[in-house]
């Protein structure tokens, strides 16, 4: 019984998709319009585009660029959001400007940073990074402001440093909301990544996809649509993955998903 | 109390003025031509031209629309969505797998789809807010009914609730503060999303604007609905903190 039901809950998210391709099949067949394929053709489609390799390259860059951006991103905002949590001097300091920046779409500042640095990949990489570091910048902030005192207390009894209880004890307690942020800000990332391409129109996923749709390849335009979903969920399932090794410890923590910018 | 408030706020406007000052430095020292970078002065000079011309209030009253159109839907589909999830095992089966599925996909892909079904209109722009700011609201409704101590449930069962009072009475108020947390969430993606929306395709609204400034290299024009969408995030944020507030009263602060 119990071995059924694991089988089914893991096999429940395929279900889903499943589920949704027989809805999309099913109000394609119904509209039945040029503009609209069906869920089948818009598969077959994958990878007639995946095995152009002009396009192939475009999405791999993507996928660098982003790769890139979330990297750098992560590893400038976990110490500075600890630092916040950390110190309320700090956190005074940067929370008002994090909170001006926070509601201004990071993939609108394309245009301008377009000016300065040009189309090419410093300003797309740029954005990127602004567009995951604030998330988790204020994950970590939480994080690190719940952690236990006495804890602190414990480690400073025992001759810790302050750096030494940053990276002992602060670090791996607020790693279960980090990973939290982290895996938003991977979401983000990929948004960020196609509207960037969407708006400088060079290379890249987001540019085949809003040029297909320009040129009404409508069968391009959806499997583009596949191909972008599927990488979000692949990149978050192996991601969650990840999530769990670390912090197998951890009570599964409360998980928002963020999606924009 | 209030002197320590004021060196917090203090503070806090520091980084701010900081980025203005290097801001303006860049310009008078020229070392940022005003074509790439004009003055902090006569952007905030004419955003406040702008304030009074009806065209530009026009285009931001067109995004409020969609963004309160788009975030009204997400919030009552995922209030509604994550409460019935959380109290019926039936409706969690569902839910659960494709929430699964959806929330990591990036909706912004989805867009050209929703233009070619719903067109170029208000509708298919609140659809896209509507989607992103959806699961956020929806994921931490789910939490927070779930989380609800049993103990509630059963003390209000045995006062003589009925049955079908106890979700409107008990797990609704007790997931209140995670609801509004989720709508928080929800909100800054909704500010963000429509901006973009209009952005890929539009003929009004801010995002509009910044469009119509940088293709005729307007750089004045490109920073206005940019500051004009953060104070309105900004804003419609206090506002949700005042609502909070006034909600929550009698909540240990959470």
């Amino acid at each position: 019984m119990t071995f059924a039901r694991r089988i089914i809950s893991k096999l429940s998210p395929f279900l889903a998709c499943l589920g949704l391709l027989a809805v999309w099949q099913l109000a394609a067949l119904w509209l039945d319009t040029e503009s609209f394929p069906t869920a089948w053709h818009a598969l077959r489609t994958v990878p007639q585009v995946l095995g152009d390799p002009e396009q192939l390259l475009n999405i791999l860059d993507s996928i660098r660029r982003m790769a890139i951006g979330f990297s750098l991103a992560v590893a400038i905002s976990i110490p500075l959001g600890l630092a916040m949590g950390r110190s309320a001097r700090v956190a005074a300091f940067f929370n008002p400007l994090l909170m001006m920046i926070y509601p201004v779409p990071k993939a609108a500042l394309m245009p301008i940073i377009m000016l300065w640095l040009g189309v090419g990949d410093a300003s797309k990489t740029l954005v990127i990074f602004l567009g995951v570091s604030l998330p988790v910048i204020y994950h970590a902030f939480q994080g690190a402001r719940a952690v236990e005192e006495k804890m602190l207390w414990s480690g400073a009894a025992m001759g810790l440093n302050g750096l030494q209880r940053m990276v002992r004890i602060v670090l791996p307690a607020a790693l279960p909301e980090i990973l939290t942020g982290c895996r938003t800000g991977l979401v983000l990332a990929l948004i960020t990544m196609v509207t960037s391409e969407m708006i400088a129109r060079q290379s890249g996923a987001g540019n085949i996809l809003f040029n297909a749709m320009d040129m009404a390849q409508y069968d391009t335009v959806f499997a583009m649509i596949i191909i972008i979903g599927a990488l979000g969920i692949v990149l978050d399932a192996a991601f969650d993955k990840l999530r769990w090794r670390l912090v197998k410890w951890a009570e599964p923590h409360q998980e928002i998903l963020l999606g924009a910018s | 109390m209030s002197a320590q408030r004021l060196t917090t706020a203090l503070m806090g406007a520091l980084p701010i003025l900081v980025v203005l000052a290097i801001w303006q430095m860049l310009c008078s020292f020229g070392t940022a031509p005003p074509s790439l970078l004009p003055p902090p002065g006569k952007v905030f000079l004419r955003l406040a031209q702008q304030l009074g011309n009806v065209g530009f209030l026009d285009d931001i009253l067109a995004t409020m629309i969609r963004l309160f159109a788009g975030f009204s839907i997400a919030v009552v589909l995922g209030v509604g969505i994550g409460l019935a999830a959380a109290v019926v095992p039936a409706i969690n089966a569902v839910v659960r797998p494709l929430v699964q599925v959806l929330a990591p996909l990036p909706k912004v892909a989805l867009y050209p789809a929703l233009i070619i079904l719903f067109g170029f209109d208000h509708a298919s722009k609140v659809t896209l807010v509507t989607l992103d700011a959806l699961f956020p609201i929806l994921l931490s409704t789910y939490y927070g009914a779930s989380m609800v101590e049993q103990k509630l449930v059963w003390s209000a069962l045995a006062a003589g609730t009925p049955r079908w009072q106890i979700l409107f009475k008990v797990i609704a108020p007790a997931a209140l503060p995670s609801i509004l947390t989720g709508c928080r969430i929800g909100l800054v993606i909704s500010c963000i999303v429509v901006f973009l929306a209009e952005m890929i395709s539009s003929t009004d609204g801010l995002g509009h604007l910044l469009v119509g400034a940088a293709r005729t290299f307007q750089t004045v024009d490109m920073f206005v609905p940019l500051i004009a969408i953060s104070l309105l995030g900004l804003a419609l944020n206090g506002l949700l903190y005042g609502l909070r507030k006034y909600l929550l009263r009698g909540f240990p602060e959470v």
